[in-house]
């Protein structure tokens, strides 16, 4: 009796523990990227700035301190969120694939984003020109990039569920071979249309590796519905991914329509991770290692593993920006690059420890 | 199934990877000094032997009739030196002047269309030194010479070695004094000016050009104070804070409308002031092309440069 007891404690001690952990490192994470960049501000205007900003007058700043608060401020906070989607949306991957290889970008949302930003970046002004008027040779217009991406990224999934339907009851590998031929297919197409017009290849390849540069806030108010609505839903879904982990048969006992909870959770983790590759590119690594590291350091209950998975995406990809900006300033590096520098090395010596 | 899911982004990796290197390549070649051989007379200009910007040795035995360019600089040259008629085939980009556009493509710096070059027979290539295509072409017996102006000065250079590989030497000297006559009276009318900070955007990554690059020197050389640090890589993906700072009173390269919506940018004088300009694609040829019309880049630049300082009516 008090032997459970103490365990519970110890359980909720740990969970109570990977959480705070977390959650202390988003916090320095954001501190860091609003302090830091490709020009030294000095502290006393950050934080002037921060404060004015925090008390709605950030539009009256101007210098220095206007580039605090709308820079810095809204990249800090663009990069959390993606973070936490790719970070959450990729925990939940690996639950209900019950796979530690699953990451976000697993049901096709790279491959499809890819191509919609670069059918975006490469026909945009034809496109414009077309419906609304202007030249043909007029780059895509504003806003187009973030929907054509977003619209890729849900079409690519819905595709693969729809192939992989066609087969009586979706089988989880069915899902996976229909999401490998899917991104590949999109992925040459993708291809195609970038050599067709090499004039956007730079563009089309910073994109696939991400970029918050031009972070806003309209972009931080645009991507947090999704990261809210999505994350929230996997949270609800969690205890059905935790009875998945004991196999198929048992889960279905345990949650009788299995099938409904696979759908539900595919379409929230993809709401999330597509809302935040639609804005920012492609950002890989984070969603894969996140949830791994998490699981090592925190308890593997999918309530507590969606939460730190999510609040660790979050640290790891904004400290990756800082870093990105700042290793060889003025120049900025992809942010994509960093994260895997970073995480890479991390989560291998966390495995090595481990075993 | 993990390869499966892993191989796209594999690939965009080695395709990134591929292309930093080929651009790393041809950006820090060594620049060996053009071997010119001794002064010869016209009509016993061949054979002519030069060094080409890889370093490679070059022999012209005789006059060539069929000449391939796959540099849209080394087109114009030809052209301008007045053997265009002697050009059976030049890369997708040469489109100047509009004899040239109607002649075979042959591909691009990184992809040339090798058999399609074969199939010309060329008795010489001239390419630039960056990408695949020197080597491949050289190892089917094709006599290629591969360079470019990387800097400013380097354009007579090479405007006066292509000349000599095509037997028109003198008219090489000609053409290379015109240029640099172009450029100096560009110059000349700038002088008085005061100096301007300007940003030139290459694309919305954004990426830009540093003082050091070949737009950079140009830049500077009509009055532009380039707002981006001395000693940056040549096309730096740049923090846009820095552009913030650096305040510009002229922007190239973007419209005014995406200056605007930029996180901060409004402010910039610049954008405040409606000195953001967009060039055409041909303007943009004119100044991205070291050949003999820079003069003509060179006043495209100088005119918004002068316009963005507010003495643009001139």
């Amino acid at each position: 009796m008090s032997g459970s007891g103490e365990r519970f404690s110890g359980r909720a001690g740990r969970r109570l523990a990977a959480i705070a952990g977390a959650a202390l490192l988003l916090a320095l994470g954001l501190v860091m990227s609003t302090g830091t960049g490709s020009l030294s501000i000095d502290t006393a205007t950050t934080l002037g700035a921060v404060g004015a900003g925090l008390r709605g007058r950030g539009e009256e700043l101007v210098g220095l301190a206007a580039i605090v608060w709308t820079v810095r401020a809204p990249r800090a906070l663009l990069a959390a969120l993606v973070g936490a989607c790719l970070g959450g949306s990729g925990a939940a991957m690996q639950g209900i694939f019950v796979n530690p290889l699953a990451d976000p970008y697993l049901l096709g949302i790279a491959s499809g984003a890819s191509l919609g930003a670069t059918v975006a970046f490469t026909e945009g002004g034809r496109l414009a020109a077309a419906f609304v008027g202007g030249s043909p040779t007029q780059p895509a217009p504003e806003g187009m990039v973030p929907v054509a991406a977003f619209v890729g990224a849900l079409g690519a999934v819905v595709l693969t569920m729809a192939l992989a339907r066609r087969r009586g009851p979706t089988q989880a590998t069915t899902l996976l071979l229909a999401g490998v031929v899917v991104g590949s297919v999109l992925i040459a197409l993708t291809t195609y249309l970038m050599l067709r017009d090499p004039s956007h290849v730079r563009a089309v390849l910073s994109w696939t590796l991400g970029s918050f540069s031009w972070s806003r806030w309209s972009d931080v108010r645009s991507i947090a519905p999704y990261a809210v609505v999505g994350l929230g839903a996997l949270l609800v879904m969690a205890r059905g991914l935790d009875a998945l982990q004991l196999g198929d048969d048992t889960a279905r006992t345990l949650t009788p329509r299995l099938g409904w909870l696979r759908v539900g959770v595919i379409a929230a983790g993809s709401l999330a991770a597509a809302a935040a590759v639609a804005f920012v590119g492609v950002i890989g690594f984070v969603g894969l290692v996140a949830p791994h590291v998490m699981r090592r350091l925190g308890t593997p209950d999918h309530r507590t593993l969606l939460a730190t998975s999510s609040l660790a995406g979050a640290a790891l990809l904004v400290l990756a920006d800082v870093v990105a900006r700042t290793v060889e300033r003025p120049v900025e590096l992809p942010v994509g690059v960093v994260t895997t520098l970073l995480g890479g090395p991390f989560f291998l010596w966390l495995l090595r420890r481990e075993a | 199934m993990r390869v499966g899911a892993k191989a796209p982004r594999f690939f965009w990796v080695v395709l990134l990877v591929l292309l930093a290197l080929a651009l790393s390549c041809g950006r820090d070649a060594p620049k060996p000094p053009a071997d010119l051989a001794p002064a010869a007379p016209a009509a016993a200009a061949f054979p002519v032997t030069v060094r080409d910007d890889l370093g490679r040795t070059v022999t012209v035995k005789t006059e060539p009739h069929r000449i391939v360019a796959l540099l849209p600089s080394h087109t114009e040259t030809l052209f301008a030196l007045g053997v265009g008629d002697r050009v059976v085939g030049v890369d997708d980009f040469s489109d100047f002047p509009a004899e040239a556009t109607h002649l075979p493509k042959l591909g691009a710096l990184y992809e040339p269309r090798v058999e399609q070059i074969l199939a010309l027979a060329p008795d010489l290539v001239i390419a630039s030194e960056g990408g695949p295509a020197p080597e491949r072409l050289a190892e089917q017996g094709l006599v290629v010479w591969a360079g470019s102006a990387r800097q400013l000065d380097e354009v007579y250079r090479v405007i006066e070695v292509v000349g000599r590989l095509v037997g028109k030497r003198d008219a090489a000297v000609a053409l290379a004094a015109r240029v640099r006559a172009d450029i100096e009276r560009v110059e000349a009318d700038v002088r008085s000016g005061r100096r301007v900070r300007v940003y030139y955007e290459l694309d919305p990554t954004p990426y830009t050009v540093a003082p050091g690059s070949f737009l950079g020197a140009l830049l500077a050389r009509v009055g532009g104070d380039n707002v981006i640090p001395k000693g940056t890589e040549d096309f730096p993906r740049i923090g846009p804070e820095v552009v913030i700072a650096g305040d510009p009173e002229v922007m190239i390269g973007l419209t005014a409308e995406d200056a605007a919506r930029r996180p901060g940018w409004s402010h910039i004088t610049a954008v405040r002031r409606g000195a953001v300009y967009k060039l055409t694609p041909a303007e943009e040829n004119l100044v991205s092309r070291p050949g003999p019309r820079l003069g003509e880049g060179l006043a495209v630049l100088a005119r918004y440069l002068r316009r963005g300082a507010g003495e643009g009516s001139r």
